[in-house]
Parts: C-alpha cells; structure tokens; sequence
C-alpha cells in the first residue's frame, strides 16, 4: 500500500496535526485550545493560498 | 447539611515525578508523559498527531534521513532531519528495528512522505516540552 497524497493534501493535513498540538500545548482551557486550534489552522490555510498565488504571479 | 467525606485532600501528598522520566517518556510515547500527568485527553491527541503524522508519512515511502555529512548545508540538513526523525521515539526505533529502509528516490511522493516523518518528531517535541513544563510547575 502506497499513499500518494498531493500537495494540497499534505499541507491541508499538516495544518490539521500542528493546530491540533499547537492548541494543546499552548492554551490553559478546552474553549481557548479549541479556538486557538481553530485560528492556527484558519493561519495556516491563508499562508498556504497566498504564497500560492505569490509563487504563481512570481512564475507567471 | 450533609457532610461530604473528601478523601486525600490534604494529607496525600501529590506523587513526585522526575521531569527526566517523563521526558523519556514523553518522547518513546508521543503523549506519554502527558497520560502519567493524568492529563490524558491532551496526551490522546499528541498521540494521535504524531502517530498519524508519522504514519502517513511511512506509507508515502518518505525515506529517513540519515546523520552522514558533506558541506556545511547537506551536513545540516542531515543531522536536523535524523533528529526530528528521532524525536518520534518508539515510532522510529521500531520502525527502523522492522527493517524500514526507504531509498532517497526521485518524486515528490517521497519527498512529502520524509518531510512528514521530521514533522512527526517535532510535533513529539512540542508535547515533550509542553509535559517538561507541566511536571515542573511551569504550566497548570
């Protein structure tokens, strides 16, 4: 068995494990954990559409 | 008014844990050290990171890397990527005990897979140190 995950996938899902931690081990209560975790991950999928589209206008 | 019998408020002390134990722990066990802590919903999802992370990466047949040198550049990409590689415990000794050996092959597959594997590692070492943190007062 071999996964081949693209791009997107991989970063969706590496934004998904590292909120998950960062809200676990940063936050005092669940709601702030559950909320930081969402906020990482919102941060993270704007970083990974705008450089995209950085790297896209930068390439042409 | 009824009295509540409370049971070990006071006059069981708290056990004491070495922070070094629970930082082995915490890093043969992604979230480990946590589940000794009794913090056990925090340690399941350190687990569950990890484990996933590292796993998905295993069946992208991400290669590890390995602590060999060269120029300044490839000896520091080497080293840092055995340690994060490392920093997973169990879940690379075992692997690499099992006999995991994936060539550095050309493809992104692979590449994403390897960089899955260090993200595992460093992802363990946010719960080591969150564990760190816990048993030595810094953090509730």
């Amino acid at each position: 068995m071999k996964l081949n995950l693209t791009h997107f996938e991989v970063s969706i899902l590496f934004a998904l494990v590292s909120s998950a931690v960062l809200g676990v081990v940063t936050k005092k209560t669940d709601h702030e954990r559950l909320r930081y975790g969402l906020q990482c991950f919102a941060y993270f999928i704007v970083a990974l559409f705008g450089i995209g589209w950085v790297m896209h206008f930068l390439h042409g | 008014m009824m009295a509540i019998a409370t049971s070990g408020d006071t006059s069981v002390p708290a056990p004491v844990r070495s922070p070094w134990l629970i930082a082995i722990i915490a890093w043969l066990i992604p979230g480990g050290g946590h589940f000794l802590l009794s913090r056990r919903g925090r340690g399941a999802v350190i687990f569950g990171a990890v484990l996933v992370t590292f796993l998905i990466g295993i069946l992208m047949r991400g290669p590890m890397f390995q602590p060999h040198g060269g120029d300044l550049l490839t000896t520091a990409i080497q080293w840092g990527g055995f340690f994060g590689d490392l920093a997973s415990g169990l879940l690379y000794l075992l692997t690499v005990w099992l006999g995991y050996a994936q060539p550095d092959a050309a493809g992104h597959v692979h590449d994403y897979g390897s960089k899955l594997i260090v993200a595992a590692g460093l992802l363990n070492i946010l719960g080591i140190v969150d564990a760190w943190e816990i048993v030595t007062g810094k953090k509730d």
